[in-house]
């Protein structure tokens, strides 16, 4: 980002974190609005790093969000980690830090465990039907977990009701601010280097004395630890973990359509097709409640046949690619 | 120690396999074709083969023409309808050859099908039931019923036709061409587009013929769809993508696989073997259960 | 000039690091072989996938009798009567030599005469009526080229390109080969050849062009390039 840009990104970020501040933020609709949009945003960076920077197309990204809300459900739950706090108050809702970085490790260490033979093993589409009969399997694996997943309902947290959306909306933001600056730190290290250069040219690369599989495969699973984290955020926001909700194929779809609205490969590519497909979501849905899905529907189709390249390569400025 | 039932059960057992896997099966060859000439995974397969399921339903209630007879108007339509989706939808992409944005429009029409289907027909599932729903017939001295028996002929003549169509004629040996290596097929003075919307009608109505024997068999809800891609995905990797005959004996494998994994272990696993099967053979076998290696001179 | 039947000029190709064109500018006169002849990664390839127009080219012109090719589909210039061998040949493995044929006259124009073209061409390759209903994928490397060069007349083309045709050929096949590009020659095809194997094609070749580096460095009758010293120390030197 050049010096402007860099600014103006600091003024937004400013601006949204104060928000919460401003009297009758916190009830209005918008902040429930931002709240989501943080989150898929989030979601569409993770697919964004394993696609659009690595060339790889994933469609299991809902497993790995999964992964993380049912990790950070079965933990919270189960009070493994705190429990004494938890249980002189019961009720105390709060976000824990080491439960949502444990929710990307378990995502990640899956996406290692599935990536090593399937990045290996297979290119292109292959990868991608591979990764989403990946998605199937946890989902099913989880249906039948008997008592620890608590099977086809899921898991209820020990909270009922939070008073305020405050938290969540920081955390989201944060998470937000945090996945770009990473992804950008990381872009320009050598190591984003030679992730460009796997997905220009995987034989070019290797012989250069790139591993590629090793290349492929970090990616994969930094994309998984982020989905991952961002369902453990989901979890302390939804309190139930089902696995008709948490593996979801809308959190791998709309992610991956977010992202390329935006512009495939850009860093802000996925944060503002997240804001503006969440916005088309949700004005379809308050407006023309019976037909939401449709307009959804239609959104993405226009979308496609008139900006196949993304708004930040249609409309801001040039594309960047790191 | 597993005690083997007899022979009967296994019978029925496969029997029962392998007329629900026909369904898979021309799912599949629809997306074979597909997949063969765009290289697109068109998720929307699913939903275009329910919305023909409602579409069978409308005639049967609506204007009282026998499900199986509305094969006549399904088919030609669905020719119709995938010409039409190509020309619209598919063809500046395929231009572009960008495939995200094909897979990308294939979700939203997806989302757009089913979401259409809920608000004109309801969300609540629905079926069609003519006066031989219930009956049956006897397959080699095993019960089974009708309409399964029907949907299989439909999916067997289904592809025989299709087969047909590629080995006989040139404009099908032009498809084949084209999706073993489409630069090669352009430079014999093939066009894309052509080949591509060919693929799409007849995918398309392909979806219809097996939107006629889900009709008939399954009660189905809007967003059963999307289940039966996946299912004709496997298909596809069991029998070895764009491997057309594969793609249905693929599907009859997998409603084999389900069947016996539904009586042996339990009704709840059945998709996760189903889907590790499909990633084992990708892994392992990526040209597909059946394909004939040809010795090279 | 008006009875060139392909006129290239200030032809620009952006193609990666290697293989781009910068203002390449050659001819084929009807019923001539033209051979374009130099290093990997000069643009020879470049070049004959622009032609065809698998390749959009930057800037340039690309005329066939006269005509301008530039912004045509691969499809639209074969109709015009480009048949192209690709390197790789191009073959459709999975389909039998003899769809492989009958692909070959696809075009409106031809696709009438095809039993006729058929005849023609099994009598030119014995060979290929032996194993119609083989698998192309199953031929000997010599017999899928044959193949391939078959398969390109059977639309009875105005100008047959040929890129690499000797690549990967034992030397007897080899042999074979040029017989083969001097019969069609005979039969008054016009033929470009790229060829690595720069003796033989400028052997063969009426005329031949010299691209280094994407841009062209030198070019004559065959017969002079051959006697040229430079010709002989750059590249012949190495290969013979």
């Amino acid at each position: 980002m050049s010096r402007p840009s860099q600014w103006i990104a600091i003024v937004v970020v400013a601006a949204l974190a104060l928000l919460p501040f401003l009297p009758g933020a916190v009830d209005a609709y918008y902040f429930s609005f931002l709240f989501f949009v943080f989150l898929y945003a989030v979601m569409a960076q993770s697919w964004n790093l394993v696609a659009g920077y690595g060339g790889q197309i994933s469609l299991g990204s809902h497993a790995f969000f999964g992964l993380g809300a049912y990790t950070t459900a079965i933990l919270w739950s189960g009070n493994y980690l705190w429990g004494s706090l938890y249980d002189s108050h019961p009720n105390i809702y709060y976000f824990d830090p080491v439960t949502m970085l444990l929710g990307g490790f378990v995502a990640a260490l899956a996406a290692v465990l599935i990536g090593l033979p399937l990045l290996s093993k297979l290119h292109g589409d292959y990868f991608a039907l591979g990764t989403l009969g990946f998605g199937e399997i946890v989902k099913v694996i989880f249906v039948n977990g008997g008592d620890f997943t608590g099977g086809a309902f899921g898991i209820v947290a020990p909270a009922s009701s939070f008073d305020t959306l405050r938290p969540h909306y920081w955390v989201g933001l944060g998470l937000m601010v945090a996945t770009a600056l990473a992804i950008r730190a990381l872009m320009r290290s050598r190591y984003g280097l030679a992730l460009i250069a796997v997905r220009d040219d995987e034989m070019a690369a290797s012989a250069n004395g790139i591993d590629t599989l090793k290349v492929k495969v970090a990616a994969f699973a930094g994309s998984a630890f982020i989905a991952g984290v961002a369902g453990s955020l989901y979890t302390f926001y939804i309190f139930h973990v089902g696995p008709d909700s948490v593996f979801d194929l809308d959190w791998m779809l709309l992610p991956l359509m977010m992202t390329v609205v935006g512009g495939t490969g850009t860093l802000l590519g996925p944060i503002l097709g997240a804001l503006v497909m969440y916005a088309v979501f949700d004005l379809a849905r308050i407006v023309v409640p019976d037909y939401h899905p449709v307009i959804s529907g239609l959104t993405i189709i226009l979308a496609m046949l008139f900006l196949p390249k993304g708004l930040m390569r249609s409309f801001v400025g040039k594309a960047r690619t790191a | 120690m597993v005690n083997l039932p007899p022979p009967e059960i296994l019978l029925q057992l496969s029997l029962n396999g392998a007329l629900g896997g026909a369904m898979y099966g021309v799912a599949a060859v629809g997306l074979s074709l597909i997949f063969g000439t765009m290289r697109l995974i068109f998720l929307a397969q699913g939903a275009m083969i329910i919305l023909a399921a409602y579409f069978v339903r409308a005639l049967f209630y609506g204007l009282g023409v026998d499900p199986f007879l509305s094969l006549l108007i399904v088919v030609p339509v669905g020719l119709g309808v995938g010409w039409l989706i190509y020309q619209g939808l598919f063809r500046q992409a395929a231009a572009e050859a960008d495939r995200n944005v094909s897979l990308l429009i294939a979700v939203g029409l997806m989302f757009l099908v089913q979401n259409l289907m809920t608000v004109i027909w309801g969300g609540n599932t629905a079926g069609v039931v003519t006066s031989y729903t219930a009956s049956g017939i006897e397959l080699f001295g095993v019960r089974t019923s009708f309409t399964r028996s029907m949907g299989f002929l439909i999916a067997l003549s289904g592809t025989g036709l299709v087969m047909l169509f590629l080995r006989k004629t040139i404009v099908g040996k032009a498809v084949r061409a084209a999706s073993e290596d489409m630069d090669a097929a352009t430079l014999m003075g093939i066009s894309p587009h052509r080949v591509n919307a060919i693929a799409f009608a007849i995918g398309i109505s392909l979806a219809g013929a097996a939107g006629v024997a889900v009709a008939t068999t399954f009660p189905f809800n809007p967003f059963a769809g999307f289940i039966f891609s996946l299912k004709a995905l496997v298909a596809l990797a069991l029998g070895g993508i764009g491997n057309v005959t594969g793609a249905l004996a693929g599907g009859i494998l997998l409603g084999l696989i389900e069947a016996y994994v539904q009586f042996f272990i339990s009704g709840g696993w059945t998709n996760a073997i189903a889907y590790g099967v499909f990633l084992l053979v990708l892994m392992f076998k990526p040209e597909g259960l059946f394909s004939r290696p040809y010795k090279k001179a | 000039m008006a009875n060139r039947l392909l006129e290239i000029s200030d032809l620009e190709v952006a193609y990666g690091d290697v293989g781009a064109l910068w203002g390449v500018s050659l001819h084929v006169d009807p019923g001539t072989i033209v051979a374009l002849v130099g290093a990997n990664g000069a643009g020879k390839t470049t070049l004959l996938r622009t032609v065809s127009g698998l390749l959009k080219p930057k800037a340039g012109d690309i005329r066939l009798s006269g005509q301008s090719i530039i912004g045509k589909a691969p499809q639209e210039i074969a109709s015009m009567g480009i048949a192209h061998v690709p390197e790789g040949r191009g073959l459709f493995r999975q389909m039998t030599v003899l769809e492989n044929l009958e692909l070959g006259a696809f075009q409106p124009k031809a696709r009438p005469r095809t039993k006729e073209l058929l005849e023609k061409a099994y009598t030119l390759f014995p060979r290929l009526k032996e194993r119609a209903h083989q698998k192309a994928g199953s031929l000997s490397g010599g017999e899928q080229q044959m193949l391939a060069i078959a398969r390109a007349t059977m639309s009875e083309p105005s100008l047959l390109i040929l890129d690499e045709p000797s690549l990967g050929l034992s030397p007897l096949v080899v042999q074979q080969m040029f017989a083969l590009i001097q019969t069609l020659h005979g039969q008054g095809v016009t033929i470009l050849l790229v060829e690595q194997n720069i003796h033989q094609a400028l052997k063969v070749a009426d005329y031949a062009f010299v691209l280094q580096t994407g841009s062209l460095a030198m070019q004559g009758t065959g017969a002079d390039l051959i006697a040229d010293p430079e010709i002989q120390k750059a590249y012949m030197g190495v290969l013979e």
